[in-house]
C-alpha cells in the first residue's frame, strides 16, 4: 500500500519545476516553455510520486522506467531529473550551450535515466513495450511509462505498437498523451485530427481514461486506476494547457514561440509569487 | 489580446535569431510550380523549416501537410507520381532518407517514379542533436538505383536544385540548409547532372567537396595558398550521378586528393571518390574529411563542424598531409 500523497507539497514542486524551465529557455530562447509548463504537473506526478526509482543507482534493474517519447520538451524533463537528484541542479544552466549534454533532444549518453533516445517521434512507445515484455518474462514488477506527444501519434509505428500492446493484454504498460492539441504546424484539428482518440485506443484494446493533465491529484488517482487494470495496457489522455501557471503564456498555442527578457521576467515574478 | 502576448510570436525553430529567412529553396520551387501544373508539394508538419510555406499558402490545393506521418507521405508521393503528378517530400533529412528507406525503395525508386524528396538539416548541421543529424543519408540512397542526390554548397544554388530535380526524370534525393542570412551578391555557376564545378583552380592537389564543406575548403585553399600550396577546389554538388571524368582528370592533373563531405566517411562523397579512383587502378595520395564513423550531438553548427573535423582547418590539415605524402 503507497503512502498517500502531499498534494499541496507536489503541487510546490511542479512550481519549482516551471521556474526552472523559465530560467532554462529564457538566456537563448531555445526549448520548449509552452510544452514544458504545460507537462510540468505529468513530469511531477511521476517522478516525484508515482515512479519508483533510485536516483543513486539509475540503472536500478527493479525500477520503473519513463519513456519520453517527445523527445524535445527536455526543459521540463531536465528540471525533474536535476530536483529528483539524478543530476545536479546547477547543470540546468547549461541548457542547449555548445558541448552541453543537455541538449535540446535528450539523449542517453547522459545517463541510465534516458530510457531511449526518442528525438525521431514514433519510436519510444515500441521500445516501452519491448522493454515491458521482457520484464513480464522476467516476473519483475516494474511499470512501464510512456509520456508521448499527441501529434506523434500520428507516426504509423504508434499504432503498430498499440495493437501488440493490446493483443498481448500489457498491463505494464502505461501510455500517458500530453494532449496539448498542438503540434509544429498549429492545432491538430487543423493538420490531421486523431479524434476520436478514446474510442481508437479503447477498439486497440487499452483501459482508457481522460483527466485534467495539470491536476496533480487526478493523475494520481488515474496512474492508481492503471496499476489495479488486469489485461489491458493504459492509455491515459491527459488534457494539458500549454504554458500552465504563467498568465500571459497560458494556452497561446504555438510549438515554438519567441520568449522575450521582459516576458521571462514576467513569468519568473508570476511563478515565484506561487511558491 | 494581453500586451505581452501580442509581442510573442510563433517562430520556426532552425532559426536562432527569429528574424525571417529567406526562402531561397521555397521560391524556387513556387515559380516551379507556377509554370508546371504537374509539381505538387508534401510535407510531415514541419512547412516554415523546409521552406514551404509559400507554397502552402499560394498553391493551397497542390499542398499536402500529413501530418507527422513520413512512410505514408512517401507512399502518397507514389501514387501521385504514378498519376501524373511530380511531388517534393518534404522534412529533416533524417527523417525522409533512413526512415522511410523501404517506402523510398519500393514506392520511388523501382518504378523509377518522379519523386523529389528534400531534406533539410545535412549531416551535423542542427541544435536538435543525433535524432536530428543525418550523416548516413547520402550513404544510403547512393547505394538506391535509380536514385539522384543533388547537394548545394550554399543558397545560391538552391534555384538550381529544384531544376535539377526536375531534369532528373526519376527519384531525387535534394538535401538542403536552409540559409540563415539573405545571401551576398553572387555569379553562381551553373550546374548541371553529373557535373562538378570547379571553384577554383588549382595545381598540387584538387579538394572535392560537397554541401557545407565547400565553403570550407575554398577558406582552407586561401590558408594552404599562405604555405605555397595550390589547391583546385571542386564543389561535387551532384553525388549521384557523380562527375568521373572531372575526378580522373584532377588525379591526373594535381596528383592528389582530399575529399569533404558533412557526412560520414563511410559510403558519402568520399566512398564515391575512392570508387572511381580504385576503379580506374588510379593510387594517389588521398583523404577522406568528414565525420569518423561517430555519432555527434547537438549544437550551433560552426562548434559542431569545429568538433567533428569538418572545418577548413581539418580540411587544410588534410591537404598537408596528402602533400606530404605525395612528396615523400
Amino acid at each position: 500500500m503507497r503512502a498517500k500523497h502531499n498534494l499541496a507539497e507536489l503541487e510546490a514542486v511542479a512550481t519549482r519545476l516551471r521556474l526552472h524551465v523559465v530560467n532554462m529557455v529564457a538566456p537563448s530562447g531555445q526549448g520548449y516553455v509552452q510544452q514544458g509548463l504545460g507537462a510540468a504537473d505529468i513530469f511531477t506526478s511521476l517522478y516525484f510520486f508515482e515512479v519508483r526509482m533510485n536516483p543513486a543507482d539509475p540503472a536500478w534493474p527493479e525500477r520503473d522506467r519513463v519513456f519520453l517519447t517527445t523527445a524535445h520538451n527536455t526543459a521540463i524533463f531536465y528540471a525533474a531529473l536535476a530536483e529528483r537528484g539524478f543530476f545536479p541542479v546547477a547543470d540546468l544552466k547549461t541548457y542547449v550551450t555548445d558541448g552541453s549534454r543537455l541538449e535540446i533532444n535528450s539523449s542517453e549518453r547522459m545517463g541510465k535515466f534516458v530510457e531511449a533516445t526518442c528525438g525521431s517521434l514514433g519510436q519510444g512507445l515500441s521500445v516501452a513495450i519491448g522493454c515491458a515484455m521482457a520484464a513480464k518474462r522476467r516476473n519483475r514488477a516494474s511499470r512501464f511509462f510512456v509520456i508521448m506527444g499527441d501529434g506523434e501519434m500520428q507516426e504509423g509505428q504508434i499504432w503498430e505498437a498499440a495493437m501488440l500492446a493490446g493483443a498481448e493484454g500489457l498491463d505494464n504498460l502505461c501510455l500517458i498523451v500530453d494532449y496539448n492539441f498542438v503540434q509544429s504546424e498549429g492545432p491538430m484539428n487543423l493538420v490531421m485530427s486523431l479524434e476520436p482518440l478514446m474510442d481508437k485506443m479503447e477498439s486497440f484494446g487499452f483501459a482508457c481514461q481522460e483527466v485534467d493533465g495539470n491536476d496533480i491529484g487526478a493523475l494520481l488517482a488515474a496512474y492508481d486506476t492503471a496499476r489495479a487494470t488486469a489485461g489491458k495496457p493504459s492509455f491515459i489522455k491527459a488534457n494539458t494547457l500549454m504554458g500552465k501557471g504563467v498568465g500571459c503564456l497560458e494556452g497561446l498555442m504555438f510549438h515554438q514561440l519567441r520568449f522575450p527578457p521582459a516576458v521571462a521576467d514576467a513569468a519568473r515574478t508570476e511563478l515565484e509569487a506561487q511558491l | 489580446m494581453n500586451e505581452a502576448l501580442t509581442r510573442l510570436e510563433a517562430a520556426d525553430f532552425i532559426n536562432r535569431s527569429f528574424k525571417p529567412l529567406p526562402r531561397t529553396y521555397g521560391d524556387a520551387l513556387v515559380e516551379a510550380a507556377l509554370a508546371d501544373p504537374r509539381i505538387v508539394a508534401l510535407c510531415a508538419d514541419l512547412v516554415p523549416p523546409t521552406e514551404t510555406d509559400r507554397f502552402r499558402d499560394e498553391l493551397p490545393e497542390r499542398f499536402h501537410n500529413v501530418g507527422i506521418a513520413e512512410a505514408n507521405m512517401i507512399g502518397m508521393a507514389g501514387g501521385m507520381a504514378r498519376s501524373g503528378e511530380i511531388p517534393f517530400c518534404h522534412s529533416f533529412c533524417a527523417f525522409v532518407t533512413k526512415r522511410v528507406l523501404d517506402q523510398i525503395t519500393m514506392q520511388a525508386a523501382y518504378p523509377n517514379l518522379p519523386v523529389k524528396i528534400v531534406g533539410f538539416l545535412p549531416g551535423v548541421a542542427t541544435l536538435l542533436g543525433v535524432s536530428h543529424q543525418a550523416i548516413e543519408d547520402v550513404a544510403i540512397l547512393r547505394a538506391v538505383p535509380n536514385m539522384a542526390i543533388f547537394e548545394p554548397s550554399g543558397p545560391e544554388y538552391h534555384a538550381a536544385m529544384v531544376k535539377m530535380a526536375l531534369d532528373w526524370e526519376g527519384p531525387v534525393y535534394l538535401r538542403m540548409k536552409r540559409p540563415e542570412k539573405t545571401p551576398a551578391a553572387f555569379t553562381a555557376k551553373e550546374l548541371r547532372i553529373g557535373k562538378g564545378v570547379i571553384r577554383c583552380q588549382g595545381s598540387d592537389l584538387t579538394i572535392i567537396a560537397a554541401g557545407l564543406c565547400v565553403a570550407e575548403a575554398l577558406k582552407a585553399g586561401m590558408e594552404l595558398a599562405g604555405d605555397g600550396i595550390s589547391a583546385r577546389i571542386v564543389d561535387m554538388a551532384s553525388l549521384k550521378p557523380i562527375d568521373s571524368n572531372l575526378i580522373l582528370s584532377c588525379a591526373a592533373a594535381t596528383g592528389a586528393i582530399v575529399t569533404a563531405e558533412n557526412h560520414n566517411v563511410i559510403g558519402g562523397l568520399g566512398s564515391a571518390v575512392a570508387e572511381i579512383l580504385a576503379d580506374e587502378g588510379v593510387g594517389i595520395p588521398f583523404r577522406r574529411v568528414g565525420v569518423r564513423d561517430r555519432f555527434c550531438e547537438g549544437g550551433t553548427t560552426p562548434y559542431l563542424m569545429r568538433k567533428f573535423g569538418l572545418d577548413a582547418p581539418a580540411i587544410a590539415d588534410a591537404a598537408r598531409e596528402v602533400m606530404q605524402k605525395k612528396s615523400g
